[in-house]
């Protein structure tokens, strides 16, 4: 076995001790590991195989301006195996995809390739370079630091861009490897060393189902916490009865993902239901799977409201709101744009009244957007709350307007509104809940109701991102 | 309130501690006039419900039971109250009982799940969940809120207010309207930094709950003197201010007015009060969770319920310093209009910059004016 073999091995049995914790992290060690095991041996072939991920990841941690040119061209090196085998080359041998049961280290290799293809898409792999080779331009620009707002986003957008194309190519570049080290170890003979290849390659596969999920949530807001607003379409009490249940669905969906749901605001209907209402779920990705819920959502059932037992039709809205860091769309608010209301109140007031209602509306004089806040024990607080969401809308207003500018953004935000009809939930004659831009449906409106939406969700994402 | 005896039982402890380092502090340094001390005072407030430790327990199927007849209840109330004296609705009363929960149990997370409770399986019902006071007493604090229209806030025992959450047993619930009283000053402070310095006062500081703010509001800098004639007030007042750690910069004052006030005359930067201004014959037909349980002494202003609006104007005059600021809560419009013209008329020259300021609901709400500095 030749050294460089043995050296590889050796790394490959520490490499597989921390298999299972943070997965980037693994990898750049790993890599660290390994150069020093094989310094002296390498062949000069080797060394720029395995080497770049070394100088790749001294650059992220160095200053970026003296190294911009050199990212990009480095980014843009395909990496192949020993022979001269991409991920592209993959793809097109064709092989066949077995179950994963199957000890075929083609069948791995090709499940792999395609995993990566697919995930390249869903990032809009060409349009992520494109635009970090514009973000670098702008990087490499004398008078950036004129502007230090502007500035810091960019580097911070580079900074993004440039990590997720990093975990693509280190990704593809373990594949590769693992490639190199079945065709060595069959070589040699080594039936030890073409198992534990096999092994990686399998669980390499798992993980790519999982990094699969993960690029369909890498939109700018993502990973934020959101409001959700649901409010009744015409129709009256039938159609806010219909908003009370669409709520209540998302209460129970973000409640299954562990978020943290509060109740901002809620305007009941004078018999049942809500006429609107907007809650706050706070965790991770939560905008990044709620969004796409925005739109229209019809309900056909026999009215619960009729004494005639006729079927109705009834409509709710959604909308969905960031709540982003993001401080080049923070809004500055001023004091006398706002106008505060007392919510309900009526009589007297002060000493003559006791009550625990304190909810305030802030209205934005100057755009008209309002925004309520009634769940806090005090006013003070309610009127915080309130300015939170408000904080929210206006930023929400300031992304689409820089999004309309920034015609990269245009696809992605424009629909973050109220839009159009997306769901049809039939409870009469028959029972189905479909979705009219994936045509996905299930038979049981009863679980989506109870807020099993994530096929809904998932499949909603992945046709939108996966669509050429 | 005839509630007090059993549950004063459990409040012992850490409360009963921390009222005694405040009333150490209160019978301390800088008392300009020790005769007057509180420590007469011979009531003590019990610890807000959501303060006391989790000494009981009942198993998630009978909190369960509560809470469903405890919602029932409060259904059954409809428009009632709304129609008899403009009290809450079943809507609020609903969400009372949901803080009342929050404040009641231990693991707030329980709140939640006495809402979706659909038929768990049993055994997760037999579960036990660890309360701030028994079940019994949960039933009898509803009835209270119900039956006899007890304002929910004496049922926890404390009220939110701003960034404040305030013990307020046997005093004035703080209103919201007041709290834009903290505001106005917060205002003024931060167009005159000097003002920031120097002595404010809160005039009938019930729970403390202006007092309080303010202090924060004047960032350590100035010190506040908070009066109450009430014994029972300043031994709330006193908890509060403890509770917030504000006892070397608050200090409180019992007797009428301006009277304990004689060592600073003409030196305050700011008086500040909400006094009683309901008239006297209004107190009757008042809803009945403030005519029937909040004291008579926080809301009485006299005949046209003007009495003390007009001593707090008059005497603001005299205890200002040049440049010194004022702010009034009033009943409303026609008082907040008198109370101008009454001070145009009877102050001109000294107290100016008069303003009538509203409330969130629009309605003209409070009275602000400084005290004329000499040219
Ligand atoms: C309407 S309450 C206001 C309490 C508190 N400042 C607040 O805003 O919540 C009026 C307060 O004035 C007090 N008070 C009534 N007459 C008084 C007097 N003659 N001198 C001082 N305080 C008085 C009452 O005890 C009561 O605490």
């Amino acid at each position: 076995m030749s050294s460089f073999a043995l050296g590889k091995r050796l790394c490959n049995r520490v490499y597989a001790l921390f298999r299972n914790s943070n997965h980037r992290g693994v990898l750049i060690s790993r890599r660290r590991l390994f150069t020093e095991l094989q310094c002296s041996s390498a062949t000069p072939q080797n060394y720029v195989l395995f080497n770049c991920g070394v100088s790749d990841f001294k650059n992220i941690s160095g200053f970026p301006f003296s190294t911009l040119r050199l990212f990009s061209t480095q980014v843009a090196i395909e990496p192949s195996t020993a022979d001269g085998l991409t991920v592209e080359g993959i793809i097109g041998n064709r092989w066949t995809i077995l179950e994963e049961s199957e000890s075929d280290w083609r069948s791995h290799a090709a499940a792999i390739a395609q995993s990566i293809h697919l995930i390249k898409k869903r990032l809009q792999w060409k349009k992520l370079m494109m635009r970090l080779e514009l973000l670098s331009v702008e990087l490499n620009k004398a008078d950036l630091w004129d502007d230090p707002a502007h500035a810091g986003k960019i580097s911070r957008e580079h900074g993004s861009i440039m990590g997720k194309i990093k975990e693509m190519k280190a990704f593809e570049r373990e594949l590769l490897e693992h490639i190199d080290m079945i065709k060595l170890a069959r070589e040699e003979n080594d039936a030890e060393l073409e198992s534990e290849s096999l092994n990686a390659l399998l669980s390499m596969r798992r993980n790519s189902k999982e990094k699969e999920l993960e690029a369909l949530l890498a939109g700018e807001n993502d990973s934020c916490s959101c409001y959700i607003e649901v409010q009744a379409g015409a129709g009256g009490t039938e159609s806010m009865d219909w908003a009370a249940m669409v709520m209540q669905m998302y209460i129970m969906w973000a409640q299954r993902h562990g978020f943290k749901v509060t109740v901002m605001e809620e305007m009941p209907g004078e018999i049942a239901g809500i006429k609107r209402a907007t809650i706050k779920l706070d965790g991770e990705y939560a905008f990044g799977y709620a969004k796409a819920e925005v739109g229209v959502h019809r309900l056909v059932r026999i009215s619960p409201f009729d004494s005639n037992k006729r079927r109705h039709t009834s409509f709710a809205a959604v909308a969905v709101i960031p709540i982003s860091g993001d401080a080049s769309t923070h809004v500055q608010i001023n004091e006398a744009d706002l106008r505060i209301e007392r919510f309900r109140s009526g009589g007297a007031g002060g000493q003559s009244v006791n009550t625990t209602d304190s909810a305030v509306r802030i209205v934005h004089i100057p755009t008209g957007i309002t925004a309520t806040c009634q769940n806090e024990r005090s006013q003070h607080q309610n009127k915080a709350s309130a300015m939170a969401v408000l904080q929210s809308r206006l930023n929400q207003l300031e992304m689409a307007r820089q999004a309309q500018m920034n015609a990269q953004h245009t696809q992605s935000l424009s629909d973050i509104t109220w839009g159009n009809q997306i769901r049809s939930y039939v409870l009469h004659p028959y029972q189905m809940v479909k979705d009219l831009r994936t045509n996905y449906e299930v038979s049981d409106p009863d679980s989506v109701l109870e807020g099993d939406l994530d096929s809904f969700i998932l499949n909603y994402l992945s046709t939108s991102l996966d669509k050429d | 309130m005839g509630s007090a005896v059993p549950l004063q039982l459990h409040s012992i402890g850490r409360g009963a501690m921390r009222l005694s380092i405040s009333r150490a502090y209160l019978a301390a340094p800088h008392r300009v006039r020790p005769s007057r001390s509180i420590c007469s005072s011979s009531s003590k407030p019990r610890i807000p419900l959501f303060l006391r430790p989790p000494n009981y327990s009942a198993t998630l199927t009978d909190l369960q039971k509560w809470h469903d007849w405890a919602k029932t209840l409060s259904s059954s109330v409809g428009s009632s109250f709304v129609d008899a004296d403009n009290g809450p609705d079943s809507a609020l009363l609903h969400r009372e009982l949901k803080w009342l929960v929050e404040d009641a149990v231990e693991d707030k997370s329980i709140s939640s799940e006495l809402r979706t409770n659909s038929e768990q399986n049993h055994e997760h019902n037999l579960r036990n969940v660890r309360l701030k006071v028994g079940i019994e007493e949960l039933y009898r604090l509803w009835k209270q809120r119900i039956h006899e229209r007890r304002p929910f806030q004496y049922i926890v025992g404390c009220e939110h207010w701003r960034d404040l959450i305030l013990s307020v047993e046997g005093v004035l619930i703080p209103r919201p309207e007041t709290e834009v009283l903290v505001d106005l000053v917060a205002e003024v402070v931060s167009d005159n930094e000097a003002l920031r310095e120097g002595f404010w006062v809160d005039l009938g500081t019930g729970s403390g709950a202006i007092a309080i703010a303010i202090c924060r509001v004047l960032e350590g800098r100035g010190r506040v003197i908070a009066t109450d004639l009430s014994p029972t007030a300043l031994t709330v007042a006193g908890y509060n201010v403890q509770r917030y750690g504000l006892q070397e910069l608050i200090e409180l004052r019992q007797g009428s007015w301006y009277k304990p006030l004689r060592d600073v005359v003409g030196k305050l930067s700011g008086i500040i009060s909400n006094p009683p201004y309901i008239p006297s014959d209004n107190i009757v037909g008042l809803q009945a969770e403030v005519g029937k349980h909040e004291p008579r002494v926080a809301l009485d202003g006299g005949t046209n319920g003007m009495d003390e609006l007009i001593h707090l104007c008059d005497e603001a005059a005299v205890m200002l310093k040049p440049g010194g600021f004022f702010a009034f809560e009033t009943n409303g419009e026609d008082q907040s209009k008198y109370l101008v013209k009454y001070v145009e008329d009877n102050h001109r020259g000294r107290l100016c910059d008069l303003k009538i300021v509203s409330d969130f609901a629009g309605i003209p709400r409070f009275i602000t004016g400084f005290l004329n500095e000499p040219l």
